[in-house]
């Protein structure tokens, strides 16, 4: 009972230095916890971020043919289906392994069509289309998040949800020899028929689908005669950075053994990705476009590895606070321990209460610290991303152990300088 | 030096020796700070163009094309053109002319390149074999190569057929390359056979100008706009553009990876200057009694702050020298193992962060000297 009273009369007493230790921890703590937090959390968050490069996979079909792709030789009536994939099979893609990481997908379908005399390539695809899957889920997807370069000069994104699906976005060179813009209504001939398309919005990409114009998925399909049918499948999905696994599962899959097959296939791997889009998309080949899916793995590692080196120096920076602190306050009490030696107190007894103290107020200061860094994890993930951070329990209980670990490492000298007092030598004054 | 000084000196210099395990510890805390100050802000002014040279594995970010249908881009229009960019900013550019050929009876676009150059504006090919290092060597795109049934090693028969000429029929005499690759990039290149400008000369029989050049170029987005009006502005045979697709995107993320490293810092920051000042706080509280003798010998409330107020700003001095040392090393650890480049030594952080931890320190020793001034210099020398 004695000893509770010791520790109370401690905290009584003292209290102003106790809540400097426990400002001090809690401080510790929260940079701790928040820079852990962000660290874990960061490649996903630039993970995102990137995705504004649009689609890192295109899946074809299988036997779509090379001189089709190169010199635009499409056989003139007949419509070769073989070449296409089936648009009721797009939706598959959900539904991989790793469909989780499937951010966004769009099928396209391209045919060349008379606009005016001339001859232009219209592409047809997905805008903000609504798909209910076998699975009982549904997706919105669409064409919108894989073009987020592009710059909209005028009118807007066609909504295939609201708008008749008459209507076309047109890029700026093809607005400018058209002589075209928002509100106008142009005439599209293609192999099977033609329509009146009114123009919704013109963009600028800085690449080749300036010279085209985007249309909804069904109305290329009827002006070309290719009904249920796409040419290719655009899809962005969150991978991890390639290793020497995955560059050795790319060649071939079949080469890997029993455990390496499993651990590639259940990572998210570009590679393993398209193989499983493969496997769920009859006649598919998929191939990663390489100049985003590398891009963004060396980008990724980087940002990782600079997230870890400012965690570290900032984790160091922490302990130290933490253990110069409770260094100091414990040297300050020399007189009070002098006193409780004098009265024939033993040293172990006296290293148990100071520890008590400290280790109580630690614990305080220390789950204070974890909310705070909570809060701050979240203001920086709000104010950078624009999204939460993703807390994990694991961090809770790191956290813990470091504060726990530096609170005591930190008593440590002060406790050997007190061993070593001499109760008379102290209580003198010196 | 007066007696006056010489005293001031003494007592800072054996104030701060004598209570050597104290300061040691205060010291400590204002290196830490100050490290993690010159450290972090040293970064955060650094990722932009560290990391900027990370998206330059993007490849190409500006395209010159000739901006009329008839001429195609001459050397010296181009060469003029690179020069309105800046030498350091500009990564490399790669031109390119495209002519129809046929292998195997296919037809098929073969481009004539400055292959090493590609190795900068499209870091991202991926070559089975290897680049092709002399004339008389082929890079072909996997597209072809399975269209045509070429590997590695082997060698193609490449012909030209004139577009302007009268198709004939006749099977014309062409030109035998090596395959010295194949070419997977999971786009259009895959379509396309790249040879050296020597080459594709010899296969067409006749020089031309450029249809594309590709640059690669490390810089802002609103900085590309400006150049590539001045490269228009220099030569009206070029129309230059950005490649939106890169140039954006980039932008986006660069901002949001520099405002992160920000932020962090700036929370970061806050918490260790606390707890600096936390530890100036206790080191000088637990002086009390000295300060109490010293008023009671009759040391002015003015001459104490003067004296411990010294002593902080010398503490935080040497803090401050040795903490920004330590930072511009972790700026450099970092910049090597992350980037593997070295870091930019920026004087002013230097100044910067002497200048900060001199004035923590100072502010957080001023605040517990004043309690204590306060107090009846009896009280605290009987020990209350």
């Amino acid at each position: 009972m004695f000893f509770f009273r010791m520790i109370k009369g401690a905290y009584v007493r003292q209290w102003k230095k106790m809540l400097v230790i426990a400002v001090t921890v809690a401080l510790g703590a929260s940079i701790a916890t928040a820079m852990l937090n962000v660290m874990l959390d960061v490649g996903d968050k630039i993970n995102q971020e990137l995705k504004a490069y649009g689609a890192n996979i295109n899946v074809v079909s299988r036997s779509a043919s090379v001189l089709s792709n190169l010199y635009e030789i499409e056989g003139d009536d007949e419509v070769n289906v073989d070449s296409y994939l089936k648009e009721k099979d797009v939706g598959k893609i959900k539904t991989i392994f790793w469909a989780f990481n499937i951010t966004d997908f769009a099928p396209v379908m391209e045919s060349s069509v008379t606009v005016n005399g001339k001859k232009y390539k219209a592409v047809g695809t997905w805008f903000n289309h609504h798909l209910e899957l076998d699975t009982g889920e549904s997706v919105d997807t669409g064409v919108i998040n894989l073009r987020s370069w592009w710059k909209i000069k005028s009118g807007e994104w066609i909504n295939e949800q609201s708008s008749d699906l008459k209507e076309v976005m047109i890029g700026s060179n093809f607005a400018e020899k058209e002589n075209l813009s928002v509100g106008a209504v142009m005439t599209v001939t293609g192999k099977k028929g033609g329509g009146d398309y009114k123009v919704r919005a013109v963009y600028s990409s800085g690449d080749a689908a300036d010279d085209t114009f985007y249309m909804p998925m069904s109305e290329i399909q009827k002006l070309s005669g290719t009904e249920g049918y796409v040419k290719k499948i655009e899809v962005s999905a969150l991978t991890t950075p390639d290793n020497e696994l995955a560059v050795k599962a790319a060649k071939n899959p079949d080469q890997l053994s029993r455990a390496e097959y499993d651990l590639w296939y259940c990572t998210a791997y570009v590679s393993s990705i398209c193989y499983q889009i493969q496997e769920v998309i009859p006649n598919s080949v998929a191939t990663a476009y390489r100049q985003i899916a590398e891009s963004e793995g060396e980008i990724l590692d980087k940002t990782q590895l600079l997230m870890t080196l400012i965690t570290i120096l900032s984790l160091i920076g922490a302990a130290l606070g933490i253990s110069n602190l409770v260094t100091s306050s414990v040297m300050e009490r020399a007189g009070e321990i002098g006193l409780m030696k004098a009265v024939g107190a033993k040293n172990s007894q006296i290293i148990f209460l100071i520890l008590t103290e400290i280790f109580i107020t630690a614990i305080i200061g220390a789950v204070a610290g974890y909310f705070m860094g909570f809060g701050f994890a979240q203001v920086i993930g709000r104010t950078v991303f624009g999204s939460a951070i993703d807390m994990k329990g694991m961090i809770a209980f790191i956290v813990a152990v470091l504060i726990l670990g530096v609170t005591l490492i930190g008593s440590l000298p002060a406790i050997r300088l007190m061993l070593r007092l001499r109760p008379s030598e102290v209580l003198h004054g010196r | 030096m007066n007696a006056k000084t010489k005293m001031f000196f003494k007592m800072i210099t054996s104030s701060i020796l004598k209570r050597r395990s104290r300061m040691i510890i205060a010291l400590l805390a204002i290196i830490v700070g100050a490290t993690i100050l010159s450290g972090l802000v040293t970064i955060y002014y650094d990722v932009p163009r560290q990391m900027g040279a990370q998206f330059r594995n993007y490849g190409a970010n500006m395209i010159f094309t000739s901006s009329s249908s008839d001429a195609k881009l001459t050397d010296e229009a181009v060469k003029e053109g690179v020069k309105k960019i800046p030498a350091a900013e500009l990564k490399g550019y790669t031109p390119y002319r495209y002519e129809a050929v046929r292998i195997n009876k296919q037809p098929v676009i073969a481009a004539g390149t400055d292959i090493p150059a590609t190795l900068v504006t499209s870091p991202y090919w991926f070559v089975e074999g290897k680049r092709p290092e002399k004339d008389g060597e082929v890079l072909v795109g996997k597209t072809v190569a399975d269209l045509i049934g070429a590997r590695v090693g082997e060698s193609i028969n490449v012909q030209y057929y004139d577009p302007d000429e009268e198709d004939d029929g006749l099977e014309k005499e062409g030109v035998d390359l090596t395959v010295s690759g194949i070419l997977e990039t999971g786009s259009t290149e895959e379509e396309y056979i790249y040879a050296s400008f020597s080459d594709l000369e010899l296969i067409t029989g006749k020089t031309a100008g450029y249809d594309v050049v590709e640059l690669s170029v490390s810089s802002t987005e609103a900085n590309l706009e400006k150049y590539a009006k001045s490269v228009e502005d220099a030569n009206a045979l070029i129309t230059a553009r950005l490649v939106t697709r890169v140039t954006s995107s980039e932008g986006a993320v660069l901002t949001k990876l520099q405002s992160l490293v920000f932020i962090v810092t700036a929370v970061v920051l806050v918490l260790t200057m606390i707890c600096v000042a936390t530890t100036m706080t206790a080191v000088i509280a637990e002086r009390r009694k000295e300060i109490g003798l010293r008023k009671a010998l009759g040391a002015s409330n003015a001459s104490i702050m003067k004296e411990f107020l010294s002593e902080g700003v010398l503490l935080g001095g040497v803090g401050g020298v040795l903490g920004s040392v330590f930072g511009f090393v972790f700026a450099e650890i970092v910049s090597v193992n992350v980037f593997s480049g070295s870091i930019t030594f920026r004087p002013f952080i230097l100044v910067l962060s002497l200048l900060a931890s001199i004035v923590v320190t100072g502010l957080s020793s001023l605040i517990p000297i004043r309690s204590a001034t306060e107090i009846d210099p009896a009280l605290i020398l009987k020990g209350e």
